[in-house]
C-alpha cells in the first residue's frame, strides 16, 4: 500500500505567514506537497467553523498561521486567535478527534525556514497520526 | 452562473519545468463554470496579459483566475488587466502554483502537479462566488514625514522640501547627520563629510516647506495612507502631525564588540568609528592593523556590513598618505570592495605597502600585550603560518546593526523587521523602499547597511515614491472591509468587543439592534468575521462563503483522487 | 384558581418587590405552558416543578414589553443566564426581579449540577452539589477512538430539529442559524454530521451555564449535557473562565493582555 499522504488545509496572514511562505519559495526550499494555502488577511479572520467544516469533512490537518505576537498587522488581531485556537483543539478533543489535527503557529515574512520547518514537522505528525478517522464514518 | 477564465503560467521555466501545465490546464476546464482554461509562458509579460484581456473579451468573461506566483507581488498587474477588459478588479482570483507549489516542491512533479490542480479548484471555487467592490477614494494631507535627521533621511527631506511638498524631519538628537557626524572623510572620493551635510542642512534651512524637529521622539503612529497623525515629542512638548506619507531613516549604529580582541582592556584596541574621530582631530597613528568582520559573518550575525572594508580601505589610506614611515596592516576574511571606485582604493592600498593578511574563522587573530606596545598575532591562512605584528592601534571593524530601538519603532508603524532587526521592505525588486503597508517608506541603513552613495540614492527614492500619493491629492483605499447583515445580525455585541479598531457599534433602526461597521475606521483584518456566530459579519473579497467553498473544493479533489 | 404557590409568589412579586408582571409556568388544560401574568391577576395553577428555562422566554418577548418590571423565578442557572443576557444588554436588568428557587435534590441529581443554589433563595431548600457526571468518567477512560465511535453514534440520531438551540437561553442567534445553511455544516441534511455539533459545541463554550436545556429538549437523547459540561471544563482549565458573570468578558474576544504565550520571537 502507497504512504498514506495526508490533506492538509493551511491559513496564512496576509502579512506575514503567506509571505513566509513565499520567502520559502523564493528561497527553494523543499517541503512536502501536503499543505494547501488559503490566505487570508489575519489569521484573527479564521472563522473556527472552517476548521471544524474541514476536520468534519474529512481533510487531514488544518494549520493556522500568523504573525508573531506582538506583530500582527492589526495589533492584537493574532491574540484572538490565539485564544480561539486552543478552545477549537478541545472541541476536537471531546468528540474524540486527535486535537493534533489543528497547529496554531507564528511564522514571520522573514522566517521562510520556520514555514518549512513548521510544514514539514506537521505532515510528520499528521503521517503519523493517520488519515482523519472522519473518512471512514459512513453517515 | 459566472463564466470563469483560468489563466495558468509557465513562468518561462520556473513552474513548468515542475508542474505539468497541460495537465494542469486540462484539468482547469473540467471545473464547475470554466469556460475557458489557458496558459502562458510569461503572464505578466506584456504578451501575456494582452492575451488574458483578449481572452477575457472574446469569452465574455467575469471572472479571473491565474495560476502563477504570488499576489503580494503580481496581483495588482493582473487586477489592471481585468479592469482593462472591462471586468472589476475584485472578481479576479490569484492561485499561487510557483512559491507554495513549484518551487518547493522541485523534486515531485506528479505531486506538485496535483497539488496545483488542487489549489486551482480551490481558486476557481471561491472565484465563482466573487462580487464586484467598489473602492472610495480619500484625500491626501499634502505633508510628508522623515524620521532620522541622517544623511538619508535629510536627503529624502530635502528633496520632497524642493518639490514643494511640506516636510517635517524628526530627529531625536540635537544635531543632524547622523553617522556621519563623526566620520569627515567620504570613501570612495575622500570628500568631505560635513560639505555634504552642511549643503543638506542649508537647503533645509532656507526651504519654507521644511520644518526640522531636533531632540524629538516619535511616540505614536495612527491613520493610513494619506491620513497618518504622527505625534512626536520632544522638549516637553507634545505636536500631531497630520501627514500624508511617512519616511523611515533612523540609520543604524556600530556594533560593539563585548570582550573581544581587548577592547575595553587595552586603550590601543578601538573601533572604526573611535579612528574616525581621531583622524578627524589630526591624531594620525604611525601603527595600525585593522581587523575586519568583529562581529560580523558568524553564527548569530552571518551579514556582511557592507561598509566597513571599505572604511578601513580609506582609513588605512589616510594613515599611509600622510605618514609615509607609517606600517599598516589589514586581516582580512574577504576584502569586500565593490564598485570599481573602491576597487582602485584597494590597489593603491596595496601599492602603497598596506599589508594584507588572510584569516578565517576558526583560527581568529588575537592581540596580545607587549612590553613596548601591542602585537596582534595572526594565522596568515595564504603562507601557512603565524605572523605577529606590533602596532600602535587596532581598530576594529565591526559591523552596522540595527539600532535598540528599532523594534519599537516598527511597532509604532506597524511595520516588519527582519532577523537582525533591519526594516524589511515589501520587495527588494519590485517594491524597493517601500513597506508592504500603504504610504510608509524606508531607505538607508535602517533597511541594510549602506554606502553614502547608496543612502542618496534610497532618500531620494523614497521621497519620490512618498511624492506620488502626495501629488495625486488623493489614495484609493481598499474595499476589503467588514459590514454586518442587519437581518442575521443578532446584535449580541461579540464583534464590537473583538475589534482592534472600535469600528464596530450596536445601532438601533425601527426597533432593530445590529452591528454596524464604520467603514473609515474598518482596517478589514476580520476579526469580527470569526468572533460572529451567526455568519452575519462578512469580510469583503473573504467571505465565509468564498472560503467555505474553497474548502469543500479541498475536499471534493481528495475524494476524487482517492 | 390560584394555589397556595401562586399567592405566596404574588406576594413576592408584587408587593415586597414591585414587579409589574411575573412570568411562570403555570398548568392550563392539563399542559403545563410558560405564562406572563400582570399585576393582579390570576396566577393560576403554578407550577415549579418543570424545569423550563424560562429566560428564552424571556429573551423572546422582551422586546415586546417596553415597559414595567418582569418578575422571574430564577434558578442558579437561569440567573446566570440572565447574567448573560444582561451582559448584553438584551435586557436591562434594572427591569427585571429575580426570585430566586433552589433546585430540588432530585432535579440537581438529573442536571448533574455543580451549582446548584441561587444567590438568593426565596423558595425550595438549598442541596448539596451533585456529585459529577458519570458518563464524564466513563468517557475520560475511553481511548479516543472509542470516544469518537461514542459521539458519532449520538450525533447520527441528531434529526436537526433545532430544539437544542430554540430552547438553550444563551444561543442568541434566533431566526437564522448557522448551522441551517450548508456554508459550515456540508454534510447531507439528517443526521447533519459532526461539524454541526462541534460548531455549536464552539459557539457555547464561552456562553453555556449548564443549565441542561438542550438535554431535555433532544428528542434522540443525545448527552448534550455532559459535551457542555465537558467544554466548561476545558475553557476553565485554558481561560480560567466561566460563564454566568455579568462582569466578565469573554476571553474569545479580549487581547492577551500581558499573558505570555511564548517567549517571543528572538528572530524578529
Ligand atoms: C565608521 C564608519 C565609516 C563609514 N565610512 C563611510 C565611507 O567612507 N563612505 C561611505 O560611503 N559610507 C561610509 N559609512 C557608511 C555611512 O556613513 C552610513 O551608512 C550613512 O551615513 C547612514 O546614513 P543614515 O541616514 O541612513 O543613518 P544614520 O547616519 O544612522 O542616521 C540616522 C539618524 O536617525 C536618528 N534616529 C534614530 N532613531 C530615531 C528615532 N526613533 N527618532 C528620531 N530620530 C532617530 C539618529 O539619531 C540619526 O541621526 C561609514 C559608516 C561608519 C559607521
Ligand atoms: S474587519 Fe477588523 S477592523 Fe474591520 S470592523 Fe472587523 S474587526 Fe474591526
Ligand atoms: S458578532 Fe455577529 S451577531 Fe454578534 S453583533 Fe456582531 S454581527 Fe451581530
Ligand atoms: S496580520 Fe498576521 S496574524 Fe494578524
Amino acid at each position: 500500500m502507497a504512504e498514506f499522504s495526508p490533506t492538509i488545509l493551511a491559513f496564512c496572514c496576509n502579512w506575514c505567514s503567506y509571505a513566509g511562505a513565499d520567502l520559502a519559495g523564493v528561497s527553494r526550499l523543499q517541503m512536502p506537497p501536503n499543505i494547501h494555502i488559503i490566505r487570508v488577511m489575519c489569521s484573527a479572520s479564521v472563522k473556527p467553523e472552517y476548521v471544524l467544516k474541514a476536520i468534519s469533512g474529512g481533510v487531514d490537518g488544518v494549520l493556522v498561521l500568523g504573525c508573531h505576537i506582538g506583530d500582527c498587522h492589526y495589533m492584537t488581531g493574532n491574540h484572538r486567535t490565539a485564544k480561539r485556537m486552543p478552545l477549537v483543539q478541545k472541541v476536537l478533543k471531546e468528540v474524540g478527534i486527535d486535537e493534533k489535527r489543528l497547529r496554531l503557529d507564528w511564522v514571520s515574512a522573514s522566517e521562510g525556514e520556520k514555514f518549512q520547518k513548521v510544514v514539514t514537522d506537521f505532515v510528520d505528525e499528521v503521517k503519523q497520526l493517520g488519515p482523519n478517522p472522519m473518512r471512514g464514518v459512513k453517515w | 452562473m459566472a463564466r470563469v477564465g483560468v489563466f495558468v503560467c509557465h513562468c518561462g521555466l520556473n513552474i513548468a519545468s515542475t508542474v505539468d501545465i497541460e495537465k494542469v490546464v486540462a484539468y482547469a476546464r473540467g471545473l464547475p463554470d470554466v469556460v475557458v482554461a489557458e496558459h502562458n509562458l510569461y503572464s505578466c509579460s506584456e504578451e501575456g496579459l494582452s492575451s488574458i484581456r483578449k481572452s477575457i473579451e472574446k469569452n465574455k468573461l467575469d471572472r479571473v483566475v491565474v495560476a502563477a506566483c504570488t499576489p503580494r507581488t503580481h496581483e495588482p498587474l493582473f487586477r489592471k488587466t481585468c479592469e482593462l477588459a472591462g471586468v472589476n478588479k475584485y472578481l479576479f482570483e490569484f492561485v499561487n502554483i510557483r512559491e507554495h507549489c513549484a518551487w518547493i516542491h522541485i523534486k515531485e512533479p506528479l505531486s506538485a502537479t496535483d497539488k496545483a490542480e488542487k489549489l486551482i479548484a480551490m481558486g476557481v471555487a471561491k472565484a465563482r462566488l466573487l462580487e464586484p467592490q467598489k473602492e472610495t477614494e480619500s484625500s491626501v494631507i499634502p505633508t510628508a514625514v522623515v524620521i532620522g535627521g541622517g544623511l538619508t533621511g535629510l536627503t529624502a527631506a530635502a528633496s520632497l522640501a524642493a518639490q514643494g511638498i511640506d516636510t517635517h524631519l524628526i530627529e531625536r538628537e540635537e544635531k543632524l547627520g547622523g553617522v556621519l557626524g563623526d566620520v569627515e572623510v567620504i570613501s570612495p572620493e575622500f570628500s568631505k563629510s560635513g560639505d555634504l551635510i552642511g549643503q543638506l542642512v542649508k537647503e533645509l534651512k532656507g526651504s519654507r516647506h521644511a520644518k526640522v524637529h531636533l531632540g524629538a521622539k516619535v511616540v505614536a503612529v495612527s491613520g493610513f495612507i494619506g491620513n497618518f497623525e504622527v505625534t512626536v515629542e520632544g522638549k516637553g512638548k507634545q505636536e500631531k502631525i497630520p501627514a500624508g506619507a511617512i519616511i523611515l531613516a533612523t540609520g543604524a549604529q556600530e556594533f560593539m564588540p563585548k570582550g573581544e580582541y581587548g577592547f575595553k582592556e587595552m586603550p590601543e584596541v578601538v573601533t572604526q568609528l573611535e579612528l574616525e574621530r581621531r583622524l578627524a582631530s589630526g591624531n594620525v597613528p604611525r601603527r595600525a592593523v585593522f581587523i575586519q568582520c568583529v562581529g560580523s559573518r558568524q553564527p548569530g550575525r552571518e551579514y556582511c556590513s557592507r561598509i566597513c572594508c571599505n572604511a578601513s580601505l580609506k582609513n588605512a589610506l589616510r594613515i599611509v598618505r600622510t605618514r609615509p614611515d607609517s606600517r599598516v596592516s589589514i586581516i582580512h576574511r574577504d576584502i569586500m570592495s565593490y564598485g570599481t571606485a573602491s576597487e582602485r582604493l584597494y590597489r593603491e592600498a596595496s601599492d602603497r605597502g598596506v599589508v594584507f593578511l588572510r584569516y578565517g574563522l576558526e583560527r581568529i587573530p588575537k592581540v596580545v600585550r607587549k612590553k613596548d606596545g601591542v602585537v596582534v598575532e595572526v594565522y596568515d591562512e595564504t603562507i601557512d603560518e603565524m605572523v605577529d605584528l606590533d602596532t600602535d592601534l587596532v581598530v576594529l571593524a565591526t559591523p552596522m546593526v540595527s539600532r535598540e530601538d528599532a523594534r519599537d519603532l516598527g511597532k509604532l508603524l506597524k511595520v516588519p523587521l527582519d532577523k537582525y532587526g533591519f526594516f524589511l521592505e515589501a520587495h527588494v525588486k519590485l517594491r524597493p523602499v517601500e513597506f508592504a503597508t500603504d504610504g510608509v517608506f524606508i531607505a538607508g541603513s535602517a533597511r541594510w547597511p549602506s554606502s553614502v552613495t547608496e543612502c542618496m540614492g534610497q532618500g531620494l527614492a523614497a521621497a519620490a515614491k512618498a511624492s506620488i500619493p502626495i501629488r495625486r491629492g488623493k489614495v484609493v483605499v481598499e474595499a476589503i472591509t467588514a459590514s454586518a447583515d442587519p437581518d442575521r445580525c443578532a446584535a449580541c455585541g461579540n464583534c464590537v468587543i473583538a475589534c482592534p479598531y472600535e469600528a464596530i457599534e450596536i445601532v438601533e433602526e425601527h426597533g432593530k439592534r445590529y452591528a454596524k461597521v464604520n467603514e473609515t475606521k474598518c482596517k478589514g483584518c476580520g476579526t469580527c468575521v470569526a468572533a460572529c456566530p451567526n455568519d452575519a459579519m462578512q469580510q469583503r473579497g473573504f467571505t465565509s462563503q468564498q472560503l467555505s467553498s474553497m474548502i469543500d473544493a479541498l475536499i471534493k479533489s481528495t475524494e476524487e483522487e482517492t | 384558581m390560584v394555589n397556595d404557590l401562586g399567592r405566596k409568589l404574588a406576594k413576592l412579586a408584587f408587593e415586597e418587590r414591585g414587579a409589574d408582571m411575573l412570568l411562570v409556568m403555570r398548568e392550563e388544560h392539563g399542559n403545563v405552558v410558560p405564562a406572563m401574568v400582570p399585576k393582579g391577576e390570576d396566577l393560576g395553577d403554578v407550577r415549579l416543578d418543570i424545569p423550563y428555562q424560562l429566560i428564552t422566554i424571556l429573551e423572546n418577548i422582551y422586546p415586546w414589553v417596553s415597559k414595567g418590571r418582569i418578575a422571574i423565578i430564577t434558578r442558579r442557572c437561569d440567573e446566570k443566564a440572565l447574567a448573560e443576557l444582561v451582559k448584553r444588554k438584551y435586557v436591562d436588568d434594572k427591569r427585571i426581579v429575580r426570585i430566586g428557587l433552589a433546585c430540588s435534590e432530585d432535579q440537581i441529581r438529573r442536571c448533574r449540577c455543580e451549582d446548584p443554589v441561587p444567590s438568593k433563595v426565596d423558595l425550595g431548600e438549598p442541596h448539596a452539589a451533585a456529585k459529577g457526571d458519570e458518563l464524564i468518567s466513563r468517557l475520560e477512560k475511553m481511548s479516543q477512538q472509542e470516544r469518537l465511535e461514542f459521539w458519532a453514534g449520538q450525533f447520527k440520531k441528531c434529526n436537526k430539529c433545532f430544539g437544542c438551540t430554540l430552547n438553550c437561553p444563551v444561543c442568541f442567534c434566533d431566526d437564522d442559524c448557522v448551522l441551517e445553511d450548508r456554508t459550515f455544516v456540508a454534510e447531507p441534511s439528517v443526521p447533519p454530521g459532526l461539524s454541526f455539533h462541534m460548531i455549536r459545541s464552539y459557539h457555547m463554550i464561552d456562553k453555556c451555564i449548564e443549565c441542561g436545556e438542550c438535554e431535555r429538549s433532544c428528542p434522540a437523547e443525545i448527552p448534550l449535557l455532559t459535551m457542555r459540561k465537558l467544554l466548561a471544563k476545558d475553557m476553565k482549565e485554558l481561560f480560567k473562565f466561566r460563564p454566568g458573570d455579568e462582569k466578565t468578558v469573554s476571553p474569545l474576544n479580549t487581547t492577551l493582555e500581558g499573558e505570555q504565550l511564548e517567549d517571543g520571537c528572538d528572530e524578529c
